[in-house]
């Protein structure tokens, strides 16, 4: 059907999955010429402009069958695969005003609010079973604000935890009503790096105090901290414990998992998902709002890029979704097949013997 | 210059702090008479003794100086006080008792609080408690996105030793461009126990329809493992006299983001109803309401003019005179 496209595509994508160790995240994803469609993940948009879509519409719709289209020996078995997304806050008041914010509860500013409103909207069609975010209020707020936009429409409920009767009087009495629940988990240890004696400073005043090289080097260097605050290392030493103490073994039980932090501490976590030197994750630059997605599978983690924008003519590449696939994230797509184009396309990465699946999701109301 | 208008300024604004609300970039004067302006564009603002005297409003009066008798222009100390409902959270759109459990904002209840705000945005605000739910955290945030003074709020963490030292801010100036927040649980909404997570059907199925009209409308009587209005109002109002009062008693001015329950128990204790009246007071969403500190008493004073509304918030009987008047020096 789609057959000759698809190899042009496979081909022209190649380049684009290898995963580049010194890939610096761009706003669009590494795939973005594969295919040109148009979709938007707000309410009124009908428009599907996928180019093979005008020549058989319908028989796209349906997932097609790996086995059956013979390209590979490939046994498509049900595995598990979660989604991870990770999202960075957008502005806030100290960002505005250019000062050292570090763990200051500083809140978004209208900007940021939009941000984040806009990061939802290209994830309101990815599962989200558990988020965490840290315990700063524009994490929690771009993260809330994000999943307003969420189409399953599941509810994301805060946890708490901090006292005795914190958790009790959180308690929720309907059965029902919990698995219409998202719980929002809050952890410091996803906070923003610490600055120190640097918070609240702006760079005039961290100039004049320490002198410009010192502080140039205390925000670039990996591992000096400044006074009183964390170095890099620091702030990934207690990030990346608590992602693979609290949340790999969720994406390992096939739980998807989002994620909304700061730049530090998601940096951290990256440099742990990608295998990044000290040196790369210093060059690291997280987009603010631009959420950016993992597939955990098999143990590892494959980056996938962002999610469409809303308004962009883009490709966004997840996972393949068996048909059987009785994962949550295959029955959330079927259950949205009238709202959501499926696609399979078979890639090569490096070789083109090796098949790796790869799903295109686009956004049609 | 405009010198009857000025001393109709000075004496209606007797009872308000004086330096207190800080014109650092426009009229203080504008939360007397705001009609139908909007805040961050507040060039037209338009407050009729600015367009007159702009300048000389601009500037705390110095009521010293003021000549006007029988008024000893005293600093007093007075304070304002406001208090926020949230709005819309995603359990109320689908009629899920609520209670403690934290469940954020719909985009309606985002626009009540951006609403809220630019009703208060004149408003000095030195202090800002809210309860531990982020319905009620985002919805202080969202409506100081709005305020004027351009100070920063803060939300001040004190759960831990490390929390606290991991907040700190190590510039005096930005210090004062800060509004501390304090979250605090005694503020949270009454806890509903076990109706929590309930809807109508499934709590009358569960416990009968009386039972639980009881429950909502009584006083004192507490659903299952839950809080009766008595007992949020308990915790309540002993966190408003401990920890907001003496705020007020410094001269702060302070707002309060809360919810329906815990707001009805302050004002409860403010205007000091009775417990059938409280039953039946009802708080709207979004809508700030003042108070003003004065001398230790509290005066309320109902709602700050929204933006969009041609009407006329009253703070003092002054004031309400002043506004006449000027209404009929225009056009």
């Amino acid at each position: 059907m789609a057959g000759v496209i698809s190899h042009q595509a496979l081909a022209s994508s190649q380049s684009h999955w290898c995963p580049a160790k010194n890939s610096r995240f761009e706003k669009r994803t590494g795939s973005v010429r594969l295919v040109y469609v148009k979709g938007s993940c707000g309410s009124s948009s009908r428009k599907l402009g996928l180019v093979w879509a005008s020549s058989s519409q319908s028989s796209v719709m349906e997932p097609m069958h790996l086995p059956s289209d013979g390209n590979s020996g490939h046994t498509p078995k049900k595995s598990s695969e979660s989604a991870l997304i990770l999202i960075r806050h957008g502005e806030s008041l100290w960002n505005e005003k250019n000062l050292f914010t570090g763990c200051v509860d500083v809140p978004l500013t209208p900007k940021g609010v939009e941000e984040a409103i806009e990061a939802g909207k290209r994830i309101c069609n990815i599962p989200i079973d558990v988020i965490y975010t840290s315990s700063l209020i524009r994490a929690q707020m771009t993260a809330m604000l994000a999943m307003m936009q969420h189409r399953r429409k599941k509810i994301p409920v805060i946890m708490h935890n901090e006292s005795e009767q914190a958790h009790r009087w959180s308690q929720i009495y309907s059965e029902e009503t919990r698995k219409q629940s998202i719980p929002v988990i809050t952890a410091w240890q996803l906070n923003e790096r610490m600055y120190g004696e640097l918070q609240g400073l702006n760079k005039q005043e961290t100039a004049d105090q320490f002198g410009k090289e010192q502080v140039h080097e205390w925000r670039r260097s990996y591992d000096i901290p400044p006074p009183n605050g964390e170095s890099l290392e620091m702030c990934a030493e207690r990030a990346v414990a608590y992602f693979k103490d609290q949340i790999v073994p969720q994406l390992v039980a096939g739980k998807h998992v989002m994620v909304a932090a700061h730049g530090n501490s998601l940096r951290s976590i990256i440099m742990h998902l990608d295998k990044l030197t000290s040196q790369e994750v210093i060059s690291l630059e997280l987009s603010t709002g631009i959420p950016m997605l993992y597939i955990f599978k098999e143990g590892k983690f494959i980056r996938r890029g962002s999610p469409v924008g809303p308004s962009e003519a883009s490709v966004y590449a997840y996972t393949r979704i068996d048909q059987d696939d009785n994962s949550s994230a295959g029955q959330y797509l079927d259950a949205h097949k009238a709202h959501v184009f499926v696609f399979y396309m078979i890639l090569t990465v490096e070789q083109f013997n090796e098949p790796q699946k790869v799903l295109l999701n686009l956004c049609e109301m």
